[in-house]
């Protein structure tokens, strides 16, 4: 497998404007080095061939066979990425190189990007604030969608399943260049019914539910994206324009969402394929503008990004406490734009290759609903950073740079829309007081990359920051998807993070080794605690900030037994201790427990158009909890995936994936997952199909 | 190789070293509502009259230390709950809850370093309250923040 993964690191790094295909099992150890003496951390690119061949549902889960990166699963099928045990905002996504902002603090919010539009994508992990600014602590998961069409006009359509939520998806691409000019264009449409987990009841807050037909009532939902490029490609000057827009809508779980476990009027199990309430839906648009200019030493960069994040969360009214039935089933809604600028210099200057840029970002958010959460804000940054990367010798190169940022966060107040007895007068009661902070940030990162004969070594520590998000800073109420009471802090300073990162590599013909181990800091992780007390029934979770130690490593060895098998085993493993405050001595939340993979795969031909491969992944148990989390077994599953290229007559080629997961059906709980809290099992035996055709 | 095998038992000592400082003892579990001893009330279908009082009476154990605790009473014209006990209550007709539907939700507190303790409350019900299925909802925390629940359904008729 991490052949193919070299594979596609060589493919992603070959100039954008040629179609290059490269044999994935003849990678040289030259190839091999000359892409990990790119960066001095630890990165993996991932190409189409990759995400084609290894097509296991969705982007996310394709992505989970990387060492160091999970899908955390949210319900519906959905998943978010966590990078090394980082995840919400402590990672970033970028598309095409822009900041994705959607509404990503919240637990059941998933990627909101067109995965089938995705060209390949990049994992660089562990801390990348130099680049990226606030947030890339965990991470960058780096998403592109700008390949440029080399020919007149070339497509493709995909159709795509799975059987576990009856899945069912359709996705066109077609893209074409005419001198310098190019288009691209792409729609992907997806619909899936409940879906179905390997047990007939579950139980949650002291509550027996029974399923009918072992699925989760109303996790139903549906996906409509479509995008549109334009561009011009010249001898220095690239420019495009895309615009793309994701519609999702899905439905929540019905039995255990809202302020009490529900046995609503509506008929849930009349259709499994149905949305009923309560349910969400998010549009997000994003319209995206890249020109660069470039001659032999110098090139510049400009990055100009609208995007407009809507979502709407909607239930069953009902009285709860001291607030009466409410008019109409709109629980909350967030309206959030946001605009980015980014400007980058790149300067050859002898053995110096230099770099500088600035770049800055305005978010507005507006809310709605009667369920409170998060107040209306509005937020700007700007930041700029130098970095320069000496190459030494031809085998020995240093990199080290230096960023400053600044932010500013103006949240508003916010009052209950019902009144509350409080010693005998009714009170609109304050949710959120209006607030005005400023932060400021200094980050910096030096990398070492060294060579030297079957070896390569890399070193890199960094600094990484995050500015802390108004939810953190300002909220105030229940959080109504788990019956809790959260309150946020205005004291709160931005979270840093300290890291080093060190990557050993060695390969001869045959073997394949890599040892990534890392040890990272945090002077003040901020995090939600519970505490002793109660307010207005509910147990309070308080925002709170504390030193946090984790360290980790992840290792993988792949074996070339000849030109068709191949070996392949990787772990990793996480540790983490808070290091003050109230819950000294305990993990963080959702602590992954270690995990090993071993597969072996059968290639059909020496052109590794076609495979066969077989993988088994245990997961340790999880004993490191913090309130009010619950330990979580082991596990262990098997697992099949397949591919096969055929060339069809002309430059028509039909490519079919099948992923086959869970296959003895086991029934097991992910301690990461967002369903673990409330006891819902990981789903059974899913098989994962996708047809596609280019030409 | 060599150097792999260095990295792995530098950080297997530093494993090693962690897990040792913090054998202190980490509270790791829930505290308990029970009714060992007393007399629980209310259990489980017990039915009042408006302007009854309920003598609230429950055990709260924990290993370490514990928090404070919440009654919440709630209606359940609408049948939004299934039981979480063996018994399944009788339930009255659905229906809209009216004006003078009964809430009641009230925080109370432990004194400091209890293990065990003996919850005593009188609950007023209201002489108007209206009556039909309600949900008596106790709730528990340890001073980590481990939070227990017990749900009770009653019936004011």
């Amino acid at each position: 497998m991490i052949t193919m993964l070299l594979a596609a690191a060589l493919c992603s790094a070959a100039p954008k404007d040629t179609t290059v295909r490269l044999d994935a099992v003849t990678v040289t150890g030259l190839q091999r080095r000359d892409y990990l003496m790119r960066t001095s951390q630890s990165a993996v690119q991932v190409s189409s061939e990759f995400l084609n061949q290894n097509f296991a549902g969705s982007l996310m889960q394709t992505l989970e066979s990387l060492p160091g990166v999970k899908a955390m699963a949210i319900g519906s099928g959905q998943s978010k990425p966590v990078i090394r045990g980082m995840g919400f905002n402590r990672l970033v996504v970028s598309e095409d190189g822009i900041k994705h902002e959607g509404q990503q603090w919240g637990d059941d919010h998933g990627l909101e990007i067109d995965q089938f539009a995705v060209d390949r994508a990049e994992v660089i992990k562990g801390p990348a604030a130099l680049l990226y600014g606030s947030d890339a602590i965990g991470g960058v998961l780096n998403l592109y969608t700008n390949h440029v069409p080399a020919e007149p006009l070339k497509g493709s359509v995909q159709v795509f399943g799975r059987t576990n939520n009856e899945q069912i998806g359709l996705s066109a691409k077609v893209g074409g260049r005419s001198g310098g000019f190019f288009y691209r264009a792409n729609v992907t449409l997806i619909d899936y019914a409940d879906f179905r987990v390997p047990t007939d009841s579950i139980q949650y807050y002291s509550y027996w539910i029974k399923l009918k037909d072992r699925r989760l009532r109303n996790t139903a939902g549906l996906e409509h994206d479509g995008s549109v490029m334009l561009g011009y490609q010249g001898y220095n000057f690239h420019t495009d324009v895309r615009i793309s827009d994701s519609y999702l809508k899905s439905g929540f779980f019905a039995n255990a969402h809202g302020l009490e476990v529900r046995l609503s009027d509506i008929d849930y199990d009349r259709s499994r394929r149905d949305v009923d309430l309560p349910y969400q839906w998010v549009n997000h648009l994003k319209v995206l503008s890249h020109t660069t200019w470039r001659n032999d030493v110098l090139s510049a960069e400009l990055n100009l990004a609208y995007q407009n994040n809507v979502r709407e969360e909607l239930s069953e009214p009902v009285s709860h406490g001291y607030m009466p039935k409410p008019d109409g089933t709109l629980e909350r809604r967030f309206n959030k734009n946001t605009y980015t600028a980014a400007f980058l210099l790149r300067y050859e200057l002898g053995r110096h290759s230099l770099q500088g840029g600035v770049n800055g970002e305005l978010q507005h958010n507006r809310r709605d609903g009667w369920g409170f959460i998060i107040p209306d804000f509005e937020t700007g940054s700007v930041g700029g950073f130098v970095l320069d990367r000496f190459t030494l010798r031809e085998n020995l190169i240093l990199n080290a740079g230096l960023r400053f940022d600044y932010a500013h966060t103006h949240i508003h107040s916010y009052q209950d829309w019902f009144a509350t007895p409080v010693g005998g007068t009714a009170v609109y009661q304050q949710r959120s007081a209006d607030l005005r902070r400023n932060f400021t940030s200094f980050t910096w990162s030096a990398g070492i990359n060294y060579s030297l004969g079957q070896w390569v070594m890399k070193a890199n520590v960094g600094k990484a920051f995050r500015v802390p998000i108004p939810k953190e800073l300002g909220t105030d109420g229940i959080n109504y998807h788990i019956f809790r009471y959260e309150r946020g802090n205005a004291q709160l300073d931005p979270e840093e993070s300290y890291q080093l990162d060190i990557s050993v590599n060695w390969a001869n013909g045959t073997w394949e080794i890599g040892v990534e181990p890392y040890l990272n800091y945090f002077p003040n992780y901020i995090f939600l605690t519970p505490t002793a007390q109660y307010v207005e029934g509910l147990q309070l979770y308080n925002y709170t900030q504390a030193r946090v130690l984790r360290f980790g490593m992840e290792a993988q060895v792949t074996c070339r037994l000849s030109d068709r098998w191949h070996l392949h085993a990787q772990g990793e493993y996480l540790y983490a201790r808070q290091k003050s405050g109230e819950k000294k001595g305990y993990a963080l939340p959702f602590s992954m427990p270690w995990s090993a993979d071993a597969g072996v795969k059968y290639y059909f031909d020496k052109r590794a158009e076609g495979f066969i491969g077989f993988n088994a992944r245990i997961v340790g148990r999880q004993d490191e909890i913090v309130p009010p989390e619950k330990p979580t077994d082991g596990y262990w599953t098997l697992n099949l995936s397949g591919a096969k290229k055929f060339q069809l007559n002309g430059s028509i080629t039909l490519n079919v994936a099948l992923h086959a997961d869970n296959l003895l059906n086991r029934r097991y709980y992910n301690h990461t997952s967002y369903y673990r809290l409330i006891d819902v099992p990981e789903p059974g035996r899913n098989i994962a199909l996708k047809v596609g055709m280019e030409f | 190789m060599k150097k792999n095998i260095t990295l792995l038992s530098l950080l297997c000592a530093l494993c090693a070293c962690n897990s040792s400082d913090e054998k202190e003892s980490k509270d790791m579990t829930p505290p308990v509502i029970s009714d060992t001893g007393i007399t629980a009330n209310p259990i489980e279908c017990q039915e009042y009259r408006p302007g009854d009082v309920i003598h609230f009476q429950y055990v709260f154990t924990d290993d370490v230390e514990l928090g404070n605790y919440n009654i919440e009473i709630h209606n359940n014209f609408d049948h939004h709950t299934h039981s979480g006990s063996a018994v399944d209550c009788e339930l009255e007709a659905k229906k809209e809850a009216g004006e003078k539907a009964w809430v009641y939700n009230q925080d109370f507190a432990i004194p400091a370093g209890q293990r065990t303790y003996t919850a005593h409350v009188d609950i007023q019900i209201p002489d108007d309250a209206e009556t039909g299925n309600y949900h008596f909802m106790v709730r528990l925390t340890d001073r980590t923040g481990w939070q227990q629940l017990k749900g009770i359904a009653i019936k004011l008729k």
